[in-house]
């Protein structure tokens, strides 16, 4: 099977991701309070829950765990907003720096005891940096992309099917279609870079090898609007949304399913609003559906050698949506898999140091979690990391080259389409 | 305020980036684990015990206060600035420099996370049992700074009893070794002990060398309900006197449960009065036996139920649950004042009896947990800072807190230190005299007052 998926390549397929660090558009004058930060209401109105500063966030946050620095912590976050709404710090290039330097991975708010909202206030800071105008510069160029070419990687959207042209047998979810049972949402990612169309390939081999019936939407998917929702620029994914809808409403489907993980995060969250309601067909994760064709005995896996895999749980997928056990339930039923756990996992997981689009704003600080992930897996003498996003597979896949580590990084896919095909 | 001259000393001792002025970075280290802020004006990150000496020579010469921080989850506003002056933030200090297996000690940094120590040393084998529940969020130079202690501490001793050696920066920048790794050392006053629990007052503490024990092969871990919070303080006696030394022996009373139910939902009893955390360890016999005298002497003094963790996860999430009592308050009222009163273990329940007493007097919530089985109780106030009536009654409680504790023959604090927030307190805990010659070992060691000025005494 391998000789129809390309070799990774180094080319620098990610070059959004590779600007230096935003240097900000403009900054706000101590006095020109007339649009208010709607944040400072989590610091100022006693219904939300008040931080004690008992500290736990410190050790559970991976920037803070990479500079020491109390400014970088959530702890300090909340200090901040709060300085903000008394007036004592402006908005500027610091604060902003403090915000987006932040992975958005919800450690934070899962460890936090007295329940402050974290997920929340680290969210809608960054909404009022938006409206406010004042985003990193490299971020507002990242949403003007995405609204003029409808991908992340300012490519010409129609080219959405390319990680298929190479393949030996054409996937028949790629076929015209007028309904699907499952409709397969690709991502930006797996369909643009070139590094990641490996996910994508695996995928639809899968499902044809379990006769799905699916289909992909091509040149009329859409980005999903995550990278926007981040930046707090969701008014400008409206029309995105909408047009990922329609499509996908038109198809008559029972299941959508995503091997990205933030794709599923804003559809669950934010669609159904859009939709005006619940959505008439369930979502799925890649790995949920996987389970289910384990469970339902729909593949027939050959003998492999004994490897030892451990699972990295991505922010978006575990914390964010509660899916812990299906990727875990896939590789226990591949044979020779040992799997063994990080010192944080599930709940409790490290950030692979690509969430909250800090890459974009700071690669160094982004590398440096990495780093600290991957140390993890090698604690433990993993082999393989296995994971279920392409961006954790990218940013640990980098981590593992630049430290000269031997570890494979893996999608539960790939190691489910390995164990079935004769090689 | 700090002179240009003086920032651009500093910077050239650290360089630029290790140098923080920012309005910005002053806010975020302005505050530790409590209620109390004030701004710094300057934080600085040394890298090495030369630049900390370096620091404190310019620092002395310039009579620039000096406040020691790391983690800063301390409970006692110990690391709070209180008149400007620099931050020397000692998180960078953070390598583990020897694990000395033939005499069982490990040397590390300052700024070396406690939690992190213990997983180093764990992987030889190896044990470093105080565990105060800031653990993975305070480094081992805070820990000796305060003499943290913890859970455990009942079994195994509190942070001092491990301390060997310390390599500490004097107010004048000397670096001076004390201490050692022969066991036995009479060798002149006992200076790691002064030392420890010192609170930054005395000199800026770089290098630790800790004593180890064996790791113990197993434990057992129980939750003991009792529906009267009167019986689980009697059955504390009880289990003691009955000759078990249990690991641990942690009392969360029904706020406590309730509020932490509220955050981890792990089914925790909603209405019993009070739950015991109860930990034995040893070899597998000594372990499971001495639990099961435990459970007996729980059940004989009113407990309704006794459960025994039937794995590891089932026990980590019972140490969860009470590690995260302190942060889980802040669910229930805007600010807590947790307190730290020591009282010889046959006063805990005259003890809990006077803090209903005062709860009741003030009209204020009081929530009780702690390690009762060494006396040592964390009654945690409740209230909202912005009500200026409700503080008073605030603050006129904690005075008859600490009156209390002193009466039934306690002290202010177990294991977090005077800090600021107890300095009223303790001429009353230790008496004019004893004051007076702990001032003049202060002077006698910072002569220009620069360290950690106006904590534990005014």
């Amino acid at each position: 099977m391998t000789e129809e998926i390309p070799e990774n390549t180094d080319a620098d397929d990610a070059n959004f991701m590779r600007t230096p660090v935003g240097k900000m558009t403009e900054i706000r004058g101590p006095c020109e309070t007339e649009t208010p930060f709607l944040s400072e209401e989590f610091v100022t109105d006693s219904r939300h829950a008040s931080c004690i500063r008992c500290g736990l966030c410190l050790a559970a946050c991976p920037v803070y765990r990479v500079t020491l620095r109390e400014t970088d912590s959530p702890r300090g976050k909340i200090a901040l907003l709060r300085a903000l709404a008394e007036n004592k710090i402006d908005p500027g290039e610091e604060f902003s720096s403090r915000y987006y330097g932040c992975l958005l991975c919800a450690a934070c708010a899962n460890i936090c005891p007295s329940g402050v909202p974290l997920e929340e206030i680290l969210q809608t800071v960054r909404d009022d940096m938006q409206r406010h105008k004042l985003e990193p510069e490299v971020l507002a160029r990242l949403g003007q992309t995405i609204a003029q070419h409808h991908n992340i990687s300012g490519e010409n959207n129609t080219n959405r099917l390319i990680w298929a042209a190479n393949m030996a047998q054409e996937p028949s979810g790629i076929q015209t279609h007028e309904t699907a049972d499952v409709v397969y949402f690709v991502g930006c990612v797996g369909s643009f870079f070139p590094r990641s169309y490996r996910l994508p390939q695996t995928m639809v081999q899968l499902m044809d090898k379990a006769d799905l019936d699916y289909a992909v939407l091509g040149g009329e998917e859409w980005c999903c609007g995550y990278p926007l929702l981040i930046n707090g620029q969701l008014d400008e994914a409206s029309d995105l949304i909408h047009h990922n809808l329609a499509k996908v409403m038109a198809m008559h489907t029972k299941k959508v399913v995503f091997t990205c993980p933030s794709c599923l995060h804003i559809w669950n969250h934010v669609y159904p609003a859009a939709a005006g309601g619940e959505l008439p067909f369930e979502l799925l994760h890649a790995t949920e559906l996987l389970a289910d064709m384990v469970d339902e005995g729909r593949f027939e896996f050959r003998e492999m050698p004994a490897r030892r895999v451990t699972y990295h749980d991505p922010c978006d997928l575990g914390r964010k949506e509660g899916i812990f056990d299906a990727p875990r339930r896939v590789l226990r039923a591949i044979p020779g898999i040992e799997l063994i756990e990080m010192r944080d996992n599930r709940e409790n997981s490290h950030c692979c140091g690509g969430g909250g689009n800090l890459e974009t704003f700071d690669a160094a600080l982004s590398q440096a979690v990495s780093t600290g992930r991957l140390t993890q897996a090698q604690e433990i003498k993993a082999q393989i990391i296995a994971s279920a996003c392409q961006q954790c597979e990218r940013t640990l896949t980098d981590a593992a080259r630049r430290n000269k580590v031997r570890i494979r990084v893996m999608d539960v896919a790939e190691l489910v389409l390995q164990a079935l095909d004769e090689g | 305020m700090l002179s240009e001259n003086s920032l651009d000393d500093l910077r050239a001792i650290v360089g630029d980036e290790h140098l923080m002025t920012s309005p910005e970075a002053l806010v975020c280290y302005s505050y530790d684990g409590t209620f109390h802020e004030s701004l710094p004006d300057a934080v600085i990150h040394p890298g090495s015990t030369e630049e900390v000496a370096a620091i404190l020579k310019l620092c002395n010469r310039e009579r620039i206060p000096v406040i020691p921080r790391g983690m800063a989850s301390g409970l006692a506003a110990g690391t709070v600035p209180l008149d400007g002056g620099l931050v020397l933030n000692l998180v960078r200090l953070n390598r583990i420099l020897e694990i000395d297996m033939d005499n069982m000690m490990a040397t590390a940094q300052a700024g070396v996370i406690t939690a992190d120590f213990q997983a180093e040393v764990e992987k030889l084998g190896l044990f470093y049992p105080p565990d105060p529940s800031s653990i993975r969020h305070s480094t081992l130079g805070g820990n000796v700074a305060c003499n943290a202690g913890g859970p455990r501490c009942l079994k195994y001793g509190i942070t001092g009893d491990y301390v060997m050696a310390l390599e500490v920066v004097l107010a004048d920048g000397r670096i001076m070794r004390l201490g050692g790794k022969a066991i036995k050392n009479v060798t002149g006053y006992d200076l790691v002990s002064l030392f420890v629990g010192s609170e930054g007052t005395l000199g800026i503490v770089t290098e630790v060398t800790l004593k180890l024990v064996a790791y113990p092969e197993a434990k057992r871990t129980a939750q003991a309900v009792f529906p009267r919070l009167e019986d689980a303080a009697g059955a504390i006696n009880a289990v003691l006197r009955g000759g078990i030394v249990p690991a641990t022996l942690e009392l969360m009373d029904e706020t406590a449960i309730n509020s932490v139910e509220d955050f981890l939902h792990l089914g925790l009893p909603r209405d019993a009065e009070a739950v015991l955390v109860i930990e034995t360890d040893g070899d597998q016999a000594d372990a499971t036996r001495d639990m099961q005298v435990v459970a007996q002497i729980c059940h004989k003094h009113g407990a309704s139920e006794v459960r025994v963790a039937q794995t590891t996860e089932e026990g980590d999430e019972l140490w969860r649950a009470r590690r995260s009592i302190s942060g889980s308050l802040g669910r229930k009222r805007p600010n807590k004042l947790g307190e730290d009163i020591s009282v010889p273990r046959s006063a805990i329940p005259e003890m809990i009896a006077r803090i209903k007493q005062i709860s009741a007097k003030y009209d204020l919530p009081i929530v009780i947990f702690g390690h009762a089985g060494d006396g040592n109780l964390h009654p945690n106030i409740l209230f909202d800072k912005r009500d200026e009536e409700e503080w008073q009654r605030v603050e006129a409680a904690v005075g008859d807190l600490f009156g209390a504790a002193v009466e039934v023959g306690g002290t202010l604090s177990g294991e977090h230190g005077v800090g600021l927030l107890k300095r009223p307190y303790l001429e009353m805990a230790l008496g004019m005299t004893a004051v007076e010659m702990q001032k003049r070992i202060k002077q006698a060691w910072d002569p220009n007052n620069i360290l950690n000025p106006g904590k534990i005494f005014a």
